[in-house]
């Protein structure tokens, strides 16, 4: 009967989490403004500087192997961070370019569908980042690569910035740095 | 009441599978079976499945030998639909994301694999029970079907969860009533096909047909009804100024790219 028990919960577990799923749904907050105040700014600059391994080479000659371990772990939860934020922020813009999906023109269609898919692909590579910098935690002297991340941001950010401008022609074009 | 052959038993094992039948015709006649064109097959196989079994229940001529190797056909014509089923819904989810169908489909061959592996060990290692091998075989099949379909659904919640993609409300709905379907029918056949219960086996025979009852009406609830129309939110008129919080999205973006082409140069 245990091997019964055992599968019982996983039944009942699989349950709860199914409702959990139709309940979130089923609460998740309307598209618009509420959910693009969500969306938290990342300092990208400092990200790189946390992941660059120019400055993880430049510590470890630097530093006692003892400390510079302590320092590079201090460095990688700072840098988890970073990537557990945007990829949040990459969640909320799926469901931004989602809503917008259903617009009536081809053109924020289009822009819709590229800012979903390349949020998808960020926040995909932000969860095998993640996954990477808890790794690199328990072996301080392992290589970084966060590189995909950083890439994602960017071309995420392009993307976000059209589809922005297509669903309010009215603004003024911001795409190029000031 | 509870018993079996009683009105209530007749009710649930025969009114779903027919109400299944109408489900499959009427999503003939609005077109939305050319949508969802496996769930149709499914609605029709599975349920003309049941009622074949639930025919050769009531016919006396039937031998009670005959109607477990019909039944067992039945399972197994059961069983291949809603994998094919599980399929159709993993493509309608995640189909339209080209970053995500490729991983995404990696990962559930992964997934469906390992629950291979833990359904025929957990087959292997139910205690045999006394019953004939047929009857047994017919339990522990029940028990392996369910907790890979169990495991394959969980999958694409838990995927489509992370990823915050909304399925379209219809294919939430399939997937909805079959993951229920599911869970309660993974936990009574553990129950059934580990020896547990043997003297309250009808009640779950009924918990069984009433959970599958209820899934039919939510398939009827999602494919028929139209979602009603969300209130939307007016976008409120751009501030003179940027504020420290609150920003729009389309600030956060500009900064973001500002901050990128900086570290670009």
């Amino acid at each position: 009967m245990t091997l019964a028990v055992l599968l019982i919960v996983f039944a009942a577990l699989a349950l709860a989490s199914v409702f959990g799923y139709a309940v979130s749904r089923r609460l998740q907050l309307p598209e618009g403004p509420g959910l693009e105040a969500r969306i938290q700014p990342v300092d990208i600059e400092a990200f790189r500087n946390l992941v660059n391994p120019a400055e993880d080479d430049h510590l470890r000659r630097r530093l006692p192997s003892r400390e510079f371990r302590h320092v590079r772990r201090v460095r990688l939860l700072a840098a988890a961070a970073y990537v557990q934020v945007a990829g949040r922020n990459a969640a909320i813009l799926v469901r931004i370019g989602q809503s917008a999906q259903s617009s009536d023109d081809r053109n924020t269609v289009e822009a819709a569908t590229r800012l979903v898919d390349q949020s998808l692909r960020l926040r995909q590579n932000a969860a095998v980042a993640l996954f990477r910098i808890y790794i690199a935690l328990a072996w301080p002297n392992s290589g970084l690569a966060a590189t995909p991340v950083l890439d994602g941001y960017r071309e995420l950010s392009g993307a976000a910035m059209l589809l922005g401008r297509l669903q309010n022609p009215a603004e003024p074009v911001r795409i190029a740095a000031s | 009441m509870l018993q079996a052959h009683s009105f209530l038993w007749n009710y649930l094992w025969l009114s779903p599978n027919v109400l299944l039948l109408v489900l499959a015709l009427l999503m003939y006649w609005r077109g939305l079976s050319r949508r969802y064109p496996v769930f149709t097959v499914f609605a029709v196989g599975a349920a003309s499945a049941q009622l074949i079994v639930y025919t050769s229940d009531l016919v006396p001529s039937v031998t009670p030998a005959t109607w477990w190797i019909i039944f067992w056909s039945g399972l197994m014509v059961e069983g291949l639909l809603k994998f094919v089923l599980i399929a159709e819904i993993f493509t309608q989810v995640f189909g339209a994301y080209a970053a995500l169908a490729k991983s995404g489909r990696i990962l559930i061959r992964g997934v469906g694999v390992f629950l291979i592996f833990a359904a025929a060990l957990a087959a292997a290692l139910a205690p045999k029970d006394g019953l004939f091998g047929i009857v047994a075989g017919a339990h522990r099949l029940e028990q392996t079907i369910y907790l890979i379909e169990t495991g394959l659904l969980l999958f694409i919640f838990l995927f489509s969860s992370y990823f915050r993609i909304r399925p379209a409300r219809q294919v939430f709905g399939i997937a909805l009533g079959l993951a229920v379907s599911a869970c309660v029918h993974l936990a009574t056949w553990a129950v059934m096909a580990n020896g547990g219960l043997p003297e309250k086996r009808n009640l779950l025979d009924l918990l069984n047909m009433a959970t599958y009852h209820i899934c039919v009406l939510i398939w009827y609830y999602f494919l028929l009804i139209p979602e009603k129309a969300r209130p939307t939110q007016p976008r409120p008129p751009k501030p003179p100024a940027d504020p420290p919080t609150g920003l729009a999205v389309e600030d956060h973006l500009h900064e973001w790219n500002r901050e990128l082409e900086r570290l670009l140069q």
